[in-house]
């Protein structure tokens, strides 16, 4: 006798389409699924808790490990924080400043690349995969001359960067900005006016603004869905209300509107980056901190417009040289909150696309 | 026209096919690494004056340092150990360093079989070398913070 029953199906912890180890269990009924549980915390390591037992010098380089894909990001989203606990924002020399938004606005591409490759990757289009890591390759090789690593760079400090720009980084730098537009073109030629793409994506999953702000989204997941913000603008940190561009917005909040934000904003990227070459000053690059680190009594939180949305730290400084409490506010894990919702009725393999269109990464999410 | 799109796509990767291919044939070649590269560590030991300051910079605890006193009441070098499989090659230990004497290499091949054979032992793998004169005076202040930190 026929009969049909509801499966119950684990995605991950280990799948190549969950970006990281990330577990969700489906229910399916046939190819469609009914019931979608997120379960995190395979790649927890306790980094908040490690903050407390290090000193405020020593926990920079535990930010790489957050975001693994956007550590300079997430360096910086730190700093400020501490910068701003210790009363030395204003202080920090302008060459760093610029220097911090010229890595910063690099490190948005290659993550924008990542994310570019593996949404191809997840609909099958191999060879856009292999276009969108052979620039992001190119970006890691001028933040590896900058710091010394290409995902783990350790370059941000208090007051400002370890070191000053390379002899013959300008050069390289100028190199590669003049490739991007061509290679950017090329990513919306080989894939956006794709018609099997368009039919993945365009109409899919469909976050609605409303549901956007119920759910906490911040970045492009936001500006996707139609909502006008940019922390860049918007509360202009660094040096960032000196440089003109555009905010892109989308209204459908689809799987495609969240892809083109992002091929968008990589152009916008780009723009800074050329207004910041123009406007780069000679000049030190650290102000002048203490050598041991000691923020008085009182608590912060500060945040930045990470690659994923906003990235906010949240410290307690009981006076001493270790954070009493440090708390990150993490994007990726306000993104993925809505998996479970959105994937209500899907198709499976249209299921991990939306997965994979929210750009999550595993490292910040458990921390 | 429906399709129009595929060609296109299709049209960039026959493209790139004729092209010269960017892949780096590792390990024949080799890959040009920057300057500030941080691949292994290497200590100049005569230059070192045992201050121990990248001990305490290091996040992990990964450096471990041997010291004596010598007949003029001067620290002298006797040991120094990396737990590189603890090492986050975050370079605080290089830029702690007051006389450049602990320095990174471009070697990034730290692959070994077994686990022991990760770790480093800078003071008795050092090769001597004419170039590693004797360490120069560490600047006052550079004292000061030792002990601060
Ligand atoms: S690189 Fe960092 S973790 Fe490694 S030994 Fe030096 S200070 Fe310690
Ligand atoms: S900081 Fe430099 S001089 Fe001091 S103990 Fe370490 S390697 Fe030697």
């Amino acid at each position: 006798m026929l009969k049909t029953q509801e499966l119950t199906l684990n995605l991950g912890p280990h799948h190549p389409s969950t970006h990281g180890v990330f577990r969700c269990v489906l229910n399916l009924e046939g190819e469609y699924i009914t019931k979608a549980v997120n379960h995190l915390g395979y790649l927890h390591r306790g980094i908040e808790k490690l903050a407390e037992s290090r000193t405020y010098t020593q926990f920079i380089p535990y930010n790489g490990r957050l975001d693994y894909v956007a550590g300079m990001l997430n360096e910086w989203a730190y700093v400020m924080a501490v910068e701003k606990l210790m009363g030395i924002t204003e202080e920090i020399p302008e060459r760093a400043e610029y220097i911090r938004v010229i890595v910063g606005e690099l490190q948005r591409i290659a993550s924008h690349g990542i994310y570019f490759a593996s949404m191809a990757l997840d609909v099958a289009g191999a060879s856009a995969w292999f276009y969108g890591f052979r620039d992001r390759d190119e970006v890691l090789d001028l933040l590896e001359m900058v710091s010394g690593q290409r995902l783990m760079h350790n370059y941000m400090r208090f007051g400002g960067v370890a070191a000053d720009l390379p002899d013959g980084f300008m050069n390289k730098l100028d190199k590669l900005l003049n490739k991007l537009p061509a290679a950017i073109e090329e990513y919306e030629g080989i894939l956006l006016g794709n018609e099997i793409f368009r039919a993945r994506t365009v109409g899919v999953a469909p976050v609605s603004r409303e549901m956007a702000l119920d759910y906490g989204f911040t970045g492009p997941n936001l500006r996707a869905s139609g909502v006008d913000t940019d922390l860049r603008r918007d509360e202009p940190y660094s040096v960032y209300d000196r440089f003109k561009f555009n905010v892109p917005v989308r209204q459908n909040g689809d799987t495609f509107d969240r892809v083109i934000v992002r091929i968008e904003e990589m152009k916008e990227s780009i723009k800074i980056i050329r207004q910041a070459m123009e406007g780069i000053p000679e000049g030190p690059v650290m102000a002048k901190v203490p050598k041991v680190i000691k923020p008085p009594v009182g608590e912060v939180y500060s945040r930045l417009e990470n690659a994923k949305g906003h990235l906010g730290f949240h410290i307690v400084s009981d006076g001493s040289t270790k954070p009493y409490r440090l708390r990150i506010y993490s994007p990726c894990f306000v993104n993925i909150g809505i998996f479970p919702e959105m994937a209500k009725g899907l198709h499976l393999m249209d299921a991990v696309v939306a997965l994979a269109s929210l750009d999550i990464v595993l490292g910040e999410i458990d921390r | 026209m429906y399709g129009q799109g595929l060609i296109k796509g299709l049209s960039i990767t026959l493209k790139h096919f004729f092209e010269r291919k960017i892949t780096q044939q590792y390990p024949e070649e080799r890959p040009v690494l920057p300057d500030r590269f941080k691949g292994s560590l290497t200590l100049k030991v005569p230059k070192c004056i045992a201050c121990g300051l990248c001990a305490n910079s290091c996040p992990n605890n990964c450096i471990k340092i041997e010291s004596e006193k010598d007949e003029n009441n001067k620290k002298r070098l006797t040991g120094y150990k990396v737990m590189l499989e603890r090492c986050l090659f975050c370079g605080f230990c290089v830029e702690a360093c007051p006389t450049k004497a602990l320095l990174w290499t471009k070697d990034f091949e730290l692959t070994k079989y077994f686990r022991e054979d990760v770790n480093l032992d800078l003071f008795s793998s050092y090769v001597p070398s004419p170039d590693d004169e004797k360490p120069a005076k560490p600047a006052k202040e550079d004292e000061e913070s030792a002990q601060a930190s």
